[in-house]
């Protein structure tokens, strides 16, 4: 009885799965056999690895029956990531180690012919799944170990070729082998490139108090936001500037959003992880897949996923297609979205702040409130413009801002001294680390994650603010959905006052952020100059 | 003891908007009023009310010390004296406040006579949104360009926004204070009052050193409304100061204006009353304000029209058989008086005119609609 186990990770969507790599070596019909629901890409690994052990100087046990089994057998696995457990079990039914020297690791990499490796994408989640199943160490390609190590109480041991794995099994000196190639680099359909952002200040936007305070709130609670406006009120430059106004990832966040660009393979080359909010902007011809997530073969997360922690924007929202509009509203309130393909399900977390902007109409010249606009669409397709918009949408949307072009006389006035990036982002940051100390020893970081019934239960407005917000229900000036947002937008006005509970006057400042109506200047407080 | 003189001594023992203190001077001068009241003299009550004040009183050093300041007191019959002011000698009382001030303290480059020449109010609430904030910035700024001075109380919300709009502008503008003019109040509007002296010009009926109360605000709206010849209203509630410069306008004869917001806003409500009443006039932009505000006949506007359509002009029986042309398929002439109910001489005069007009094509000899008309 000759037989030995490697174990190796599974991906699914951004979680892994801890699978065993059996093989066993016995007599009769000469061939390979696998099983254990494997897809092509692991059928394939039979050829790469034979080829590879041949090459680094081993036997494959040709004159043997071997049977490989990836257990679980219930899970489908994919990924050219199994060559490398593959390689050592099936060496390890022969004999070239002590079976037991595999105990406690998880191998993953991809094996060339001539048995080197190949950087695979996603061993940050893969790390963290070996971590959490309990093993003790993880054999990487080489140039990855830098995502690997982020995982705490885990060795990560950087290999480049068969013959090192097997070294390190047998306890022998490693020999030298050519670095392995990083992963290239899927860019993502990033409008600008991130580098630029940084530059953006909120001190180079003229006018528009109230959008510069819905960015604020929207960026200290994690609401969603939408622009509205003609062309050229600068719908997009208030959006780039969002990123700068938040604070540095937690640790947490960072792993979670590397993960996901580990999976998505679109994390950059030496940086191993991610510790500013990301920025990510599709192009509203872009494809469900790119956006939500999915793709044929391997399951990637999408635009939605990869803006984890950070902010989304969806310039020119009602040109998206229809069916992609629709599949943002589990993101937009449960912050996840899942994948369903045939039997395959992935769940990829998409906690961002959605930034929404829309024009007025398809030549975005059109000034409701002008006479004197320069639009030439006909009504008929400024009406189907804005049905795009479907109600389940926009109801989802906690704040929402129309934007007018700067007027002459905001961007002459001698006074005005709009506020640094810097600034902002300092009450910003007070007024996460409120909101991080109210809701310590919860899941919750931010308002905007908190449910309406555990709002409404632990942390009520003031009965006046309460009764006032019932009013507006009642009269239908505000849906259930709407009230329970209004609630959070209230907290959130709070919390950058710096007040301990809402009040009325927070509540009709939230009410005035969700409809769109003027804001009082003195919600604004920096009315005066600047 | 000159003029000026005591009129700068009254001006620190009453409080502004005293009627029986401006009547006294009206009466008697200030000279008269001022030696009175040093002489013990009663004047009917007020000497016992200003006697704490009498005592140390230095007319000419205060003069003094407010010309180191920048500060210069104007009284009637200086070429700066704003004539318009004249208005307030024979208005009624509002709030047992009234008269022409006895004098005024002036801060600023402009001269106040000339700023108030042309010159509108622009007023409302200190809890202003950020629409009415807007609106009524670029209303100033338009009636700025023009020459004509925004006069406003430099208050948070509608004030403030008044003001920068017409700097922005590079226009004049003239804030009208209820404290001593080198005072800053509110005290976050200091860099913005010390800009509108620099360029335009601040005016009170203080003293300097004196502090704002809530009584000294109504007497100040008076100023307001009597140093221009007509008054904006954006954005004011119910219960608003800007309402009582409403009143004085009203009182003073002068153009009262309103610019309305959303119905359902709150802090417009105050604004609507007053144009639903009658008191004052809708405007919404500042050739509206020009117009209400110039000189008769100085500043005219058109009628706003709508544009011009293809339809427009056409006779009813062209329009009839427009209305029987078919979009795609043509029909014959007959076919059309049956549905025009028209002769057939007819029917081809207007489709002359609407062929010629585009609005009509004959194709293989029947009649369809034309490519003009598209809508």
């Amino acid at each position: 009885m000759s037989h030995a186990t490697a174990h190796t990770i599974s991906l699914q969507g951004a979680h892994g799965h801890l699978i065993d790599v059996q093989a066993d070596l016995s007599d009769g019909t000469v061939q390979t056999t696998m099983v254990g629901r494997p897809d092509t890409s692991i059928s394939e690994a039979r050829d790469r690895c034979r080829a590879a052990v041949t090459n680094s100087g081993y036997t494959w046990p040709n004159t043997k029956r071997v049977t490989v089994l990836l257990s679980p057998a219930d899970l489908r696995k994919s990924g050219p990531h199994f060559d490398l457990a593959i390689a050592v079990a099936v060496l390890g039914a022969g004999g070239t180690f002590k079976p037991e020297a595999t105990r406690g690791t998880a191998f993953i990499g991809e094996l060339t012919l001539d048995g080197r490796l190949r950087a695979v994408p996603g061993v940050l989640p893969m790390a963290m799944a070996a971590a959490a199943a309990g093993l003790t160490c993880v054999i990487v390609p080489d140039c990855q170990v830098e995502e690997a190590v982020l995982v705490p109480d885990l060795m990560v041991l950087g290999v480049r070729s068969l013959q090192q794995v097997v070294a390190i099994l047998n306890d022998h000196p490693v020999p030298d082998a050519p670095p392995v190639a990083s992963l290239p680099t899927l860019p993502g359909i990033t409008w600008r490139g991130e580098s630029r952002l940084s530059d953006l200040d909120m001190a180079d936007v003229q006018g528009m108090p109230d959008a510069r305070y819905a960015v604020e709130v929207a960026s200290a609670g994690g609401h969603h936001l939408m622009l509205s406006g003609p062309k050229g009120a600068g719908k997009t430059t208030l959006a780039e500037r969002i990123p700068g106004l938040l604070p540095d990832l937690t640790l947490e966040q960072a792993l979670e959003l590397t993960c996901i660009h580990s999976v998505a393979g679109t994390l950059p080359a030496g940086k191993p992880v991610l510790t500013r909010p990301p920025f990510r902007a599709p192009h509203h011809s872009a494809t469900r897949a790119s956006v939500v997530g999915g793709g044929t073969g391997r399951t990637r997360p999408g635009e939605i996923s990869q803006a984890l922690h950070g902010v989304l924007f969806l310039d020119e929202f009602p040109l998206f297609q229809g069916d992609i509009i629709e599949s943002f509203r589990q993101p937009l309130e449960s912050a996840e979205i899942t994948i369903a393909r045939g039997e395959e399900t992935a769940t990829y977390p998409a906690r961002t702040m959605f930034v929404l902007a829309a024009n007025p109409c398809p030549c975005g010249d059109f000034h409701p409130a002008s006479r004197d606009h320069r639009c030439t669409c006909t009504e008929v397709q400024r009406r189907r413009y804005r049905g795009r918009l479907s109600g389940p949408i926009t109801d989802r949307i906690d704040i929402t801002r129309h934007i007018e072009p700067v007027r002459p006389h905001e961007l002459n006035d001698p006074l005005a001294r709009p506020e640094s990036t810097q600034e902002i982002r300092t009450r910003v940051v007070g007024a996460r680390d409120r909101q991080a100390a109210r809701y310590a020893g919860t899941d919750w970081r931010l308002n905007s994650d908190v449910p309406g019934p555990a709002l409404r239960e632990r942390w009520p407005l003031s009965g006046e603010a309460q009764r006032e917000l019932d009013r507006w229900l009642y009269t239908g000036r505000l849906t259930h959905r709407g009230s329970t947002r209004v609630h959070r937008l209230a907290w959130t006005v709070a919390d950058l006052l710096g007040v301990e509970q809402p009040g009325l006057r927070e509540v009709e400042t939230a009410v005035q952020l969700r409809t769109g109506e003027p804001l009082a200047l003195e919600a604004l407080r920096r009315e005066v100059l600047g | 003891m000159s003029e000026r003189l005591a009129r700068a001594a009254l001006t620190r023992l009453t409080e502004p908007g005293d009627v029986r203190m401006a009547g006294l001077v009206a009466d008697l001068g200030a000279e008269v009023v001022y030696e009175h009241l040093r002489n013990e003299r009663d004047l009917g009550g007020v000497l016992t009310e200003v006697a704490s004040r009498l005592r140390g009183l230095d007319p000419a050093r205060d003069l003094d010390d407010a010309s180191r300041q920048g500060i210069r007191f104007v009284v009637p019959g200086d070429p700066e004296w704003p004539p318009s002011l004249a208005d307030l000698e024979t208005a009624e009382p509002l709030n047992r406040r009234g008269g022409a001030p006895i004098g005024l303290w002036v801060r600023g480059r402009l001269r106040v006579d000339e700023a108030c020449a042309r010159s509108v109010a622009v007023v409302g609430s200190r809890s202003a949104t950020s629409y009415g904030a807007g609106v009524a910035g670029a209303l100033a700024a338009e009636v700025a360009r023009e020459g004509v001075a925004v006069v406003s109380g430099a208050a948070f919300g509608i004030d403030q926004a008044a003001h920068r709009g017409a700097l922005a502008a590079r226009g004049p503008t003239v804030a009208v204070l209820a404290c001593g003019p080198e005072r800053a109040y509110p005290a976050a509007h200091k860099q913005l009052l010390d800009y509108i002296a620099e360029e335009g010009v601040v005016v009170s009926e203080l003293p300097p050193g004196c502090a704002p109360t809530r009584l000294r605000f109504l007497s100040r709206n008076r100023l307001i409304a009597a140093l221009s010849t007509g008054t904006v209203v954006v954005e004011a509630a119910v219960r608003s100061g800007a309402l009582n410069t409403a009143n004085w306008a009203t009182r003073l004869h002068r153009v009262l204006m309103g610019v309305p917001g959303p119905v359902t806003s709150a802090p417009s409500e105050g604004v609507h009353e007053l144009i639903r009443s009658g008191k004052a006039a809708l405007v919404t932009e500042g050739r509206h304000v020009l117009e209400l505000a110039s000189p008769a006949g100085s500043f005219t506007l058109g009628h706003q029209r709508g544009e011009t359509r293809p339809l427009d002009g056409l006779e009813e029986q062209e329009l009839r058989v427009l209305d029987a042309l078919p979009v795609v398929h043509g029909v014959s002439v007959a076919s059309l008086a049956r549905t025009a109910a028209l002769g057939e001489a007819a029917v081809r005069e207007s489709l002359t005119i609407l062929r010629d007009a585009g609005l009509a094509e004959a194709v293989d000899g029947v009649w369809r609609i034309g490519k003009a008309h598209a809508s």
